[in-house]
């Protein structure tokens, strides 16, 4: 066997390196701005996170109208929303959102890429875009549920949705029982990104 | 083939997983998303896009396209022990560099010496530049074109073609001949970024296919209550001949 598999010594500051060097040609260069590359990542620190998918979720779990339409017209049902400008921007032009019940779970996957539906949930974490998941997912959704600590019951259907085409798809989680009385605030806390795309239910953040 | 279009389904690969909920694990890795993000804002085939951006206005020295397609084709055309070593900012610092080398933006000289020497970039802050960039996010870039003309209606059986694989493609590789039934289909007929080589690019419809995963995998199937779903361009679906 070869090194093919053998990282250098110094693989994050020699990448660390190569980036800055073309951003700064690319700066040098007129391609960019020394601005651009802060004001997209802020773009996603302040504008484009979870919070909009959690509000959205916990609409859903408020409003029962709400709750039917963001299922058949979810650029409709959002639109209604106090939500920033540019839900339907850059990955969010066809989002489409699926709501798990007591009898059906939903798994959002991409099997070819890293589709995601970033105005409502913000960039994909690590594991979306990880090979492993997304091989797996695909084939073996209820194994790999249980492994990340979603044991569903043997006969709740698993609806396994892969992002081949035009929509950004996204999970309104189910509510948790018990939270009755809770503010909207409290049920926010109880919503991640990851039960927004189906690998973890509602509940208090573990 | 190759195998990045294989991967759904592909055996053998670690089990228990564990979920890295990080959306960056390096600093550095903001800089090439950012960087990304401003070639796709700033690509010269959004004058053509809904909106029609005033992309020629702008004052930037990017005159190429970039989209998704771009960044998708170089990550489906590694060395699969690559795609498979390099984690997912590593392959984008990778086929970005090699995009700006390849088109003549930068040398590789030039990126030698400024790895070997950096100094703080100095720029012209072209506002129209960055205004251009939060535009695109803000506004996006739908690849919706026309009302559908669909072939197929809800409910149909259908086979997935299983075209000549080319540099790029929508088509998941494990639904490649299987039989599905149309479950929805979309308002609209939907564009792709370029002509992909298998079929897509002109508008057309899109379709959500429902697959039994019997119909996919066989005996290698998940027991209990499943169905996969895939959105599907039009010319991937073939008619399945009713027996008379």
């Amino acid at each position: 066997m070869t090194d093919q598999f053998a990282y250098p010594p110094d693989r994050e500051e020699a990448s660390a390196k190569k980036v800055a060097a073309l951003e700064a040609l690319l700066i040098e260069k007129g391609v960019i701005t020394p601005q651009t590359v802060d004001k997209v990542l802020a773009y996603f620190e302040t504008e484009m996170t979870p919070l909009n998918g959690k509000k959205i979720v916990v609409k859903a779990w408020t409003d029962p109208a709400f709750a039917e339409k963001v299922v058949v017209d979810t650029p409709g049902a959002i639109a209604e929303m106090n939500l920033p400008d540019g839900m339907a921007g850059a990955e969010g032009e066809h989002l489409q959102a699926v709501a798990n019940t007591s009898g059906v779970h939903n798994l959002v996957i991409c099997t070819l890429c890293s589709c995601f539906p970033w105005p409502v949930l913000g960039l994909p974490p690590y594991w979306y875009k990880d090979p492993t998941f997304r091989s797996r997912a695909a084939r073996e959704p209820r194994k790999v549920l249980a492994e990340v600590g979603v044991d569903l019951p043997a006969d709740t259907e698993i609806k396994v949705w892969d992002s081949s085409g035009h929509s950004r798809w996204f999970v309104i989680p189910e509510r948790p029982s018990g939270t009755e009385g809770f503010t909207d605030e409290m049920l926010m806390d109880l919503v991640t990104t990851e039960a927004m795309i189906g690998v973890a239910l509602a509940g208090p953040a573990s | 083939m190759k195998l990045q279009h294989y991967l759904g389904g592909l055996e053998g690969l670690p089990e228990d997983l564990t979920l890295e909920k990080r959306v960056f694990v390096e600093d550095w890795e903001k800089r090439i998303f950012g960087i990304h993000v401003a070639m796709m804002g700033l690509s010269k085939h959004l004058g053509t896009a809904l909106p029609e951006y005033p992309i020629d206005g702008v004052s930037t020295a990017f005159q190429d396209e970039w989209t998704w397609a771009d960044l998708r084709t170089g990550a489906e055309a590694m060395n699969p022990f690559d795609y498979f070593k390099f984690r997912y900012y590593e392959k984008w610092l990778g086929g970005i560099t090699q995009f700006f080398v390849d088109k003549g933006y930068v040398t590789e000289e030039e990126l030698t010496a400024k790895v070997g020497g950096l100094t703080p970039a100095t720029g012209t802050p072209e506002a129209a530049i960055d205004d251009q960039v939060i535009a695109y996010l803000r506004l996006g870039d739908s690849p919706r074109r026309d009302v559908a003309h669909p072939n197929f209606p809800v409910g149909s059986a259908v086979r997935i073609a299983n075209p000549a694989a080319d540099a790029h493609s929508r088509l998941p590789g494990y639904l490649r001949g299987r039989t599905g039934t149309v479950e929805r289909v979309f308002e609209g007929d939907y564009a792709y970024f370029t002509h992909t080589g298998d079929g897509i690019g002109d508008p057309m419809p899109i379709y959500i296919v429902e697959f039994e995963p019997t119909d996919i995998w066989g005996p290698r199937a998940e027991a209990g209550p499943e169905k996969l779903y895939a959105e599907l361009f039009e010319a991937y679906l073939t008619p399945i001949e009713e027996k008379s």
